[in-house]
């Protein structure tokens, strides 16, 4: 076994806040700056740029996890972070089925892009990518543990778009695998985590979470999160 | 004002907690942040909210509310209308936009 650094909430350029310097080649590049061994590419309601990223990223020997940053009916903001890419495909079918498709001006909240390995754009996406999809909280932690995911409450002491934000506390019959934490971590019944949530370069890393694990994989991760075989978190930055 | 008078004046559907029609209102609060709703409102009143979770029925409970309206023609889910019934919270609703019905309820209440 063996400490790994995992950042599991990054942005890419695809998100309409991400700095178009987001790149999934710049964000590897600044993961291996950062020391990081495992991230998680998370853009609102959408999983496009996971292969690429994973795909550079294994060239550099970091592990890059599939997963959304998913707005919920009530606007809460979840990671969703899936087992492998078949899931991650899965689970973009469901993103699109379930868009409220906002219609949007992309010179006002910035350009929505799907690119290539060599910076190509591929596609826009012409809908509002963090608008509220119609799924409420439950449908989005149900269909995530269906494909074998992780459900994760972002940001929960932040005032906005945040579980306690929205819903005042957190329902206790939602099934919680981890809650992300971006200030003093309190007593809590769930497993807490940081990550950066990272919208520029610079930002990647600035939260991570230090995990115990065999092999940085998404299976050790889950396993750390239920404290199971020895895997663990071992610490958050401050 | 009770809360069967404004379902009566407003033309208001009652989705569940029947129980509670009888509840005095002395006031209105309207918010969509139920974080915002816990801090601020009043007992007594009725709150305003496109939220439908089943949450709105706890800190309804919590901070006493007389009613939940929720308006624009969105319906709470079962778990929300159960848990109103409970509570004996009504949860009552409207075609109406929430602007609109502000506006409405304002006026009911402060007799203009």
């Amino acid at each position: 076994m063996k400490t790994y650094r995992a950042d599991l909430h990054i942005h890419t350029l695809l998100s309409p806040c991400g700095s178009l310097e987001m790149s999934p080649a710049a964000v590897i590049a600044m993961a291996l700056e950062r020391e990081l061994d495992i991230i998680a590419v998370s853009d609102h309601n959408t999983t496009l740029h996971c292969a690429l990223t994973a795909s550079i990223g294994a060239e550099h020997g970091i592990i890059v996890l599939n997963a959304a940053e998913v707005t919920s009916a009530e606007e809460v903001h979840c990671l969703v972070l899936l087992p492998d890419r078949e899931a991650a495909a899965l689970f973009q079918e469901w993103l699109d089925n379930n868009s409220s498709n906002v219609p949007y001006d992309p010179e006002i909240f910035g350009y929505q892009v799907v690119i290539d390995r060599e910076e190509n754009i591929l596609q826009e996406i012409d809908h509002f990518l963090p608008a509220a999809l119609t799924a409420s909280i439950d449908q989005i932690e149900a269909e995530a543990h269906r494909l074998g995911g992780l459900f994760i409450p972002a940001h929960i002491d932040r005032p906005s778009f945040s579980i306690t934000s929205q819903l005042g506390f957190i329902p206790e019959d939602l099934y919680i695998d981890a809650v992300e934490v971006t200030g003093k971590i309190q007593e809590l019944l769930y497993p807490a985590i940081r990550n950066s949530d990272a919208h520029h370069p610079e930002q990647i890393g600035r939260r991570y979470t230090t995990y115990l694990l065999d092999s940085p994989s998404f299976s050790e991760i889950a396993m750390a999160l239920k404290g199971e075989s020895g895997r663990t978190i071992i610490s958050v930055t401050p | 004002m009770k809360v069967t008078d404004i379902v009566q004046k407003l033309d208001l559907q009652v989705f569940s907690g029947h129980e509670g029609l009888g509840r005095e209102i002395t006031g209105g609060y309207s918010s969509d942040l139920l974080s915002n709703v816990m801090g601020n409102a009043d007992a007594g009143t009725v709150w305003i909210t496109i939220q439908t979770h089943r949450n709105i029925i706890a800190i309804a409970a919590l901070k006493e509310l007389a009613a939940v309206i929720i308006p624009s023609d969105e319906k709470p889910g079962d778990d929300t209308v159960s848990q109103s019934d409970v509570e004996g919270i009504p949860v009552l609703g409207t075609c109406m936009p929430a602007f609109e019905l502000n506006g409405k309820l304002y006026d009911l209440l402060s007799g203009s």
